[in-house]
Formats: structure tokens, C-alpha cells, sequence
């Protein structure tokens, strides 16, 4: 237990002393607040509304919102992850790897750390709330913490079986890219992903980030206000197999797979040699 | 005495290489122990092998009693290490890289400030506490590792060449500081290195050369057993002067090593005033010296054990 709050606090103090990632991580949900937010929200509600009278019950941003939170989670989860390469470049990892600590324990605490490091990320972009005319009930906003934080530890498994194979930070970030925006893309953070053809809606289905942001929307938006057409078009009827999921089955999905990446993890450091 | 590190039959395969070849050997409680060799004789393949850092593709190990392979944490318990590399984190001060350390080995909550201070002490570094390691210098470093190495009281400290890249200054210091070390806490250390006068301090050395280790003994009894005196010396034409040895001077072995000829001799002594009448072909220079490491080396090896550097 003392290992994995060591190796948490560490990746935990070294983030807050790097204001440049701290700052520069925010580029990127900002930039998509702006672009679909603000300039293609018009667009985005009379796409999503043909055919449809929903009149002005449907704020897209408010569908955003809790998409754009659940992309940042998972960009700087899984970013958080290259620590691990740098440990390897920088030799710190034989430090840990030398020393009693536990492998899952060195798993868990690097989760830990990118878990909490994607969370405050998160935390820092319910600050642009206001500024988006949005009135998410406080309450929910609380509640959505834990969950947060679960998803960012999901994901930075993802990122963590990456640094398991590949070396260098150049490669990491290459790959990484290439993964995450497919990944946002296909989970309805943007947009709703209901009534996908046959093989992107598999990728959907698989692709954990569609529940996380599943979530995210059922505990932030209040559901039960909504009318059934309003929860059909932001997509908030998701199903598998032909059933609708409940929040409690995506949690218990979430759960279990991080369950699996932390014994992933764990086996590679296992096999590591630094 | 106990032996607190028993390897047999150790050998490390990599894909082109045969990089340890089936190593024996011993460490004793409480000595210095040397391992000694050029560039690539496997000196830190053995070392990573031992601490549990790198799998063997045959052979056993115990530290302490432990068994490498079967015992891991417990090993990594028993033994501290200052690898060839840098691996703070140059990013936290000196004081938050021993913290982290004295967590990762649970060392007792209520004896870590102290713990901390005391190897500071032993270091040097309590001025510099809480400066990050970033703005240290390479001696700083090296002397914070060693100093971290300490924190949980190893059986057995590991020191893969804890001075390389140091200048001869603070190479002389930090020897200074791990002396104390040996004297203060009783503690075994292994060292590998190529720097022979480096290897001096040790209790008894092996000597290490492409995967196998060629000879084990104190430094005195290795070069007490190439015996005598060694005369180096060159002359206007060496390939004559070798004739001429050999047609005229006993009791001498005769090698030659680049531009000079070297003669081993039981005692320089009664050979060098006959010698020097004999010899019709001027010499250029002459020296007369006791064996050094590398001499045992050379006469083991047939080559210097330090080849390019320096
Ligand atoms: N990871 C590796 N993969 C393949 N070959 C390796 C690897 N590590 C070391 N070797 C090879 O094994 C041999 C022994 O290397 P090792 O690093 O143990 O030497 P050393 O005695 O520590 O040398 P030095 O004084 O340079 O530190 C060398 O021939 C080296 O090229
Ligand atoms: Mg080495």
C-alpha cells in the first residue's frame, strides 16, 4: 500500500510542477469546446433534430459538455501513462523495478497517478460552465467525480499497455494519436452514435469510452427531465444487444476492465528489465 | 566466515552474445569484493543477474540465504544498488528521492527524517538537501545514489562502476565516502570497475574477462603469485635486443607489449647491473616496477585491460 501512494504521489507532485503540461493540456478541450460549442452548435442541434419537434428543449451543448470532459479524461490518462517511458529513459524505473515493491502495487500506482492527474484536468474544465450558459445541478457534478476518476484509471490502462511495448516517447505519442481521436470519435462524445452501420456500430459497442461517456451524460444531464425524443436524439438510449444498458452495468464494464489491464500491466512489469 | 552471495554455474545468453559463460564464485559477510575486467566481460550483466533485474538462461543464486529467481522481494530487500546509470529523478530534490526510497522499502515511518540525515551526513549533501537534482553535479549525483543505496541498511550494496565518468578529484572523494561506509556500518560491498587502482581497495578480487572469470584472490596474492619485478625497457632496435636476450641473459620472462620489451624478473635487484653489461644495443628507456592489477591481467589475458580510454 505505502509503494503504490509512493508512486502515485510522485507522478502526482511532478505533474503539478510542470505548468506547462498542466496549462498546455487544455488546449485541446478548449479548442473542441470552441469549434463544436460555440461555432458548430447551430449546425450540430438542426442535424441532429430533423425530422424531429423537439423544439428548444435540445442544448447540443450541454450533450457536448460532458463528451468533451470524458475526452480530456482519456487524453491525459493515457498520456499520463508515458511516465512510464520516461522512468525507462531517465533510469528511474530501475530504481522501482530493483526495489521490494510489489508489481501490481508499481501498476496500481501508476493508474492511481494518471487516474488523478486526468481527474483535476477534468475538475478544471467544469470552471468553464458558466462561461458556456450551461446549469448542470451541483449535485450531479459531485457525483460525477468518482466516476471521473474510475474511467481515468480504466484508460490509463490503455496507455499503460502501450509504454509496455513501445520505447521511446516520439513512438508513444505517434501511436497514442492515432488511437485517442478514433477512440473520441466513436464513443458519442461529439455526437450521437446511435443508428451507425453494422461494423462501426461494433466498434462502438467495444470501445470503452462509450460507456464512459454514457455516463458521464446519464449522472451530469438530468435524464428523467428529458422527453423520450429529446433522450433518443442526444442518444442516451444506448444499447447492446438489442437491450438497453443501465449505469450500473457500464460501471461494473468499466470496473472489469480495468480490472484486466491492471493484470496486464502488472505481467509486463513482471517481464521488465528496465 | 558466511558467504552472503553464493552464484554457480551463472550464464546469461543474449541473442549474438555469450555474455556470462558459466560463472563460480563467492562473497564473503563484511568484505570488498572487486570484479574487475574491460569494457563487455559482462561485469554488469553478472551484477543485473544478481539483483534480480535480469533473468539468467541457467545457473543459481543466493544473497543472504535467498534464492534470486524463487525469492525476489526478499532479495530485493536485502540489497541496495548504485547502478552505472543515473536513476534519480532529477525533477525532485535530493530529500524527496530518499523519501520515495525509504517508501518503495518500508523503512519504518518514525526512523525515515533520521535515516535521511544520517546518510546525508555520510555523503556530504546535507547543505543541499532540498535542491533539486536537476541543478546537481555529476559528483553530487553519484554521491546522492550511494547515499540512497544506504537508506534501508542492504546486507550487500552493489556498485557498477560507482565513479565512472567522475574527474580523478572526485573519483578520490567518493572513495573516500564509501570507505567510511566499510568502516562504519561493516557493510559487504560488490564493486565492479576498470579502473585498477580502484580495484586495490578491495578485500579480494575477480577478475573478469569475456563471460568468464579468470582469477579470484586478494590483490597482494595475485600479484605476489606473477612474483618479482617488472623491468620495462626499450631500446634503438627492440626485435635485436630480444636476440640478444635470448642468447645471453637467464632467469627472465620475456614478452613484448607494443614499443617495449618487459622482463620478468625475481628480483631486479641481483638481475639488472649483469643485465645492462650485456645488452650491446643501446637502450632508450628503462623502468623497474612491481606488478600492478594489470600485469596480472596481462599475464592472464595477453592483452591491457584498458584499451582505449584513457
Ligand atoms: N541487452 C543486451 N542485449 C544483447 N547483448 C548485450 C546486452 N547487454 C549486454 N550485452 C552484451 O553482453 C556483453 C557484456 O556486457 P556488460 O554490459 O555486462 O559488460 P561490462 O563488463 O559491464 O562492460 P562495461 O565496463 O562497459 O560496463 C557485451 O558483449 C555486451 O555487448
Ligand atoms: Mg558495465
Amino acid at each position: 500500500m505505502e509503494g503504490i501512494i509512493a508512486i502515485w504521489q510522485r507522478d502526482l507532485i511532478k505533474f503539478l510542477r510542470d505548468k506547462a503540461r498542466l496549462f498546455g493540456s487544455f488546449t485541446m478541450p478548449i479548442l473542441f469546446l470552441l469549434i463544436f460549442g460555440g461555432g458548430l452548435s447551430g449546425t450540430m442541434e438542426t442535424m441532429m433534430t430533423q425530422n424531429l419537434d423537439v423544439g428548444g428543449d435540445f442544448n447540443y451543448i450541454e450533450f457536448v459538455f460532458p463528451g468533451i470532459v470524458s475526452m480530456t479524461l482519456l487524453m491525459t490518462s493515457v498520456f499520463s501513462a508515458m511516465s512510464v517511458i520516461e522512468d525507462k529513459d531517465f533510469g528511474y524505473m530501475k530504481e522501482i523495478l530493483v526495489s521490494p515493491i510489489s508489481r501490481v502495487s508499481i501498476a496500481v500506482g501508476k493508474m492511481a497517478g494518471a487516474a488523478t492527474v486526468s481527474t483535476i484536468q477534468g475538475i478544471m474544465l467544469f470552471a468553464l460552465i458558466p462561461l458556456l450558459g450551461l446549469n448542470y445541478d451541483w449535485i450531479s457534478l459531485i457525483q460525477v467525480i468518482p466516476f471521473m476518476f474510475l474511467l481515468g484509471a480504466a484508460l490509463s490502462g490503455i496507455g499503460l499497455l502501450f509504454a509496455s511495448f513501445i520505447n521511446s516517447t516520439q513512438g508513444f505519442q505517434l501511436i497514442v494519436n492515432i488511437i485517442v481521436l478514433p477512440m473520441v470519435f466513436m464513443s458519442g462524445a461529439l455526437f450521437p452514435i446511435n443508428g451507425m452501420p453494422g461494423w462501426l456500430d461494433v466498434i462502438v459497442k467495444l470501445n470503452p469510452v462509450t460507456y464512459g461517456v454514457d455516463v458521464m451524460k446519464k449522472i451530469m444531464i438530468d435524464v428523467d427531465q428529458l422527453s423520450m425524443t429529446v433522450r433518443e436524439t442526444m442518444g442516451l438510449n444506448l444499447t447492446v444487444f438489442g437491450r438497453q444498458v443501465t449505469v450500473f452495468e457500464e460501471i461494473l464494464f468499466i470496473l472489469a476492465f480495468t480490472a484486466l489491464v491492471i493484470a496486464i500491466a502488472t505481467l509486463s512489469f513482471k517481464r521488465a528489465n528496465a | 566466515m558466511n558467504s552472503v552471495i553464493k552464484v554457480s554455474n551463472l550464464v546469461k545468453k543474449y541473442k549474438n552474445v555469450d555474455a556470462v559463460k558459466g560463472i563460480n564464485f563467492d562473497v564473503k559477510e563484511g568484505e570488498i569484493f572487486g570484479f574487475l575486467g574491460p569494457n563487455g566481460a559482462g561485469k554488469s550483466t553478472t551484477i543485473n543477474m544478481i539483483c534480480t533485474m535480469l533473468p539468467s538462461t541457467s545457473g543459481q543464486i543466493t544473497i543472504n540465504g535467498y534464492d534470486v529467481e524463487k525469492q525476489k522481494d526478499k532479495v530485493r530487500g536485502s540489497i541496495g544498488i548504485i547502478f552505472q546509470e543515473n536513476t534519480l529523478d532529477e525533477k525532485l530534490t535530493a530529500n524527496e528521492n530518499l523519501m520515495l526510497h525509504c517508501r518503495f522499502y518500508n523503512v519504518p515511518k518514525d526512523k525515515r527524517h533520521e535515516r535521511i540525515q544520517e546518510v546525508l551526513h555520510i555523503v556530504d549533501l546535507i547543505d543541499e538537501q532540498n535542491q533539486r537534482v536537476e541543478e546537481f553535479s555529476g559528483g553530487m549525483k553519484r554521491r546522492l545514489e550511494i547515499a540512497r543505496g544506504l537508506l534501508h541498511y542492504p546486507k550487500v550494496l552493489f556498485l557498477d562502476e560507482p565513479t565512472v565518468g567522475l574527474d580523478p578529484n572526485t573519483r578520490a572523494h567518493l572513495w573516500k565516502y564509501i570507505l567510511k561506509l566499510k568502516e562504519q556500518e561493516g557493510i559487504t560491498m560488490f564493486l565492479t570497475t576498470h579502473y585498477l587502482d580502484e580495484a586495490e581497495v578491495s578485500d579480494r578480487i575477480a577478475i573478469m574477462d569475456q563471460g568468464e572469470i579468470i582469477a579470484i584472490d586478494s590483490p597482494t596474492a595475485l600479484k605476489d603469485e606473477l612474483g618479482g619485478d617488472l623491468i620495462e625497457l626499450s631500446t634503438e632496435d627492440n626485435d635485436q635486443a630480444i636476440q640478444e636476450i635470448q642468447d645471453k641473459v637467464t632467469g627472465a620472462d620475456v614478452t613484448v607489449n607494443g614499443d617495449t620489451i618487459h622482463l620478468k624478473v625475481d628480483s631486479s635487484d641481483a638481475f639488472i647491473s649483469n643485465f645492462i653489461k650485456k645488452l650491446d644495443i643501446p637502450i632508450t628507456t628503462l623502468n623497474i616496477r612491481k606488478p600492478t592489477l594489470n600485469d596480472v591481467f596481462l599475464a592472464y589475458t595477453g592483452r591491457n585491460i584498458q584499451t582505449n580510454d584513457e
